[in-house]
């Protein structure tokens, strides 16, 4: 077994981040536990980014702490890249570097690294292995960003707005391989988003970000039943800039 | 599989998802779509189909299996089951008295009187039967 294994994959404690003046994230506090898929709901700016940012190591809380398996995900980051995969919001390979020269150099980062799968992977996902990354379209961009996020089989995979930009089919690819990763390994997930069509068929929980606070945290078949309004009516409510609070 | 497309689930619904592909699955053993030993799609399979989350579709399955629908013969999979459900008589009437009272109750708060229910219940009986394999259509 590995150390820990057993922790809680993903905690957020009274986590808080300022810039100057601007409150970002405001005292936002919860729990992901194993095998859980926790959508992450809140509209552009709502601090969704900041707090991958934080979760993945990039950023260091202004106070309190998120905490990966037991681990605090900032002063352990190098350690805990090998448990989390990310598939970020913009895709940020090198331009100039092909699918190909990627999943070479990205297998050499990690101790557990699949290639047979990864390449498989790709295959599916019919990516041109020797085309710049720059030339890839968003869809394709997304796909090989999944591929390499999966690459090392992490325990938690972090998809921070997968389907920005994406189309429909582009989309339902993405899922469709996120709900084989759940089905064949019970991976642990958080999608931060605001295409609620897109995660209501496979989160188990979500939490609402309005303004840097999470004003809902809640199994999704508990928020259906109390409110018995569609996701998306909840989501307006809680979240519009002028809400009191859930109705 | 193409009788997964006659699965309808809406995540948005405020129906639970497993009990949405527990009612469908059971509609189409009840209509004879799929017979006694028909093989059914694994829980991966179609949790990718349906677009939702494996555990949904395991928690659906699970009840099915419990209610003597569905049978999971060891390292083979899921099929159609062959023998009657195993419930008890007790266990039957239970569940069909529920399930008797979840429909009149729609039917009384639609404002709907005993008869015309009636005639649903048994249009709905001859639409399954309509479907079944080898009965005249």
């Amino acid at each position: 077994m590995n150390a820990g294994a057993s922790a809680v994959p993903l905690a957020c404690e009274h986590l808080s981040i300022r810039y100057g003046r601007t409150r970002v994230l405001e005292d936002v506090s919860f729990t992901v536990p194993p095998g859980c898929v926790y959508a992450l709901l809140g509209r552009n700016g709502a601090g969704k980014s900041s707090l991958v940012r934080c979760l993945i190591g990039q950023q260091r809380a202004g106070s309190g702490r998120a905490v990966l398996f037991g681990r605090d995900a900032w002063r352990d980051r190098a350690a805990l890249m090998a448990r989390v995969g990310l598939v970020p919001e913009e895709p940020d390979a090198p331009p100039e570097l092909s699918p190909s020269r990627l999943l070479a150099l990205t297998g050499r980062l990690y101790a557990r690294w699949d290639e047979g799968a990864t390449r498989e992977r790709l295959r599916r996902f019919a990516i041109p292995m020797e085309t710049p990354f720059a030339r890839l379209s968003k869809g394709q961009k997304g796909a090989v960003q999944l591929a390499l996020a999966l690459g090392h089989a992490p325990e938690l995979l972090i998809l921070d707005d997968p389907t920005l930009g994406l189309d429909v089919v582009a989309r339902d690819q993405v899922f469709r391989e996120v709900i084989g990763e759940l089905a064949d390994r019970g991976a642990t997930v958080l999608i931060t988003t605001h295409d609620l069509a897109a995660i209501e068929g496979i989160a188990d929980r979500v939490g609402m970000l309005r303004d840097g606070r999470l004003v809902l945290d809640e199994s999704l078949e508990a928020v259906k039943e109390r409110y018995a309004l569609p996701l998306e009516r909840i989501f307006a409510d809680v979240t519009s800039p002028s809400a009191g609070g859930v109705p | 599989m193409t009788w997964t497309r006659s699965l309808h689930v809406d995540p948005a619904a405020a129906v639970p998802l497993w009990s949405q592909i527990e009612d469908g699955v059971r509609r189409l053993v009840a209509s004879g779509t799929l017979a006694g030993g028909d093989s059914v799609p694994s829980v991966r399979d179609l949790a990718r189909d349906l677009r939702v989350n494996p555990a949904t579709v395991s928690k659906a399955y699970q009840s099915l299996t419990d209610a003597g629908v569905l049978e999971v013969r060891r390292g083979d999979g899921t099929y159609v089951s062959t023998r009657a459900p195993s419930l008890s008589r007790g266990q039957r009437s239970r569940a069909l008295r529920e399930a008797a009272l979840r429909f009149a109750s729609v039917a009384a708060t639609f404002g709907v009187g005993r008869d015309e229910a009636l005639d649903e219940l048994r249009a709905a009986w001859g639409e399954l039967t309509r479907g079944r394999k080898g009965e005249p259509s």
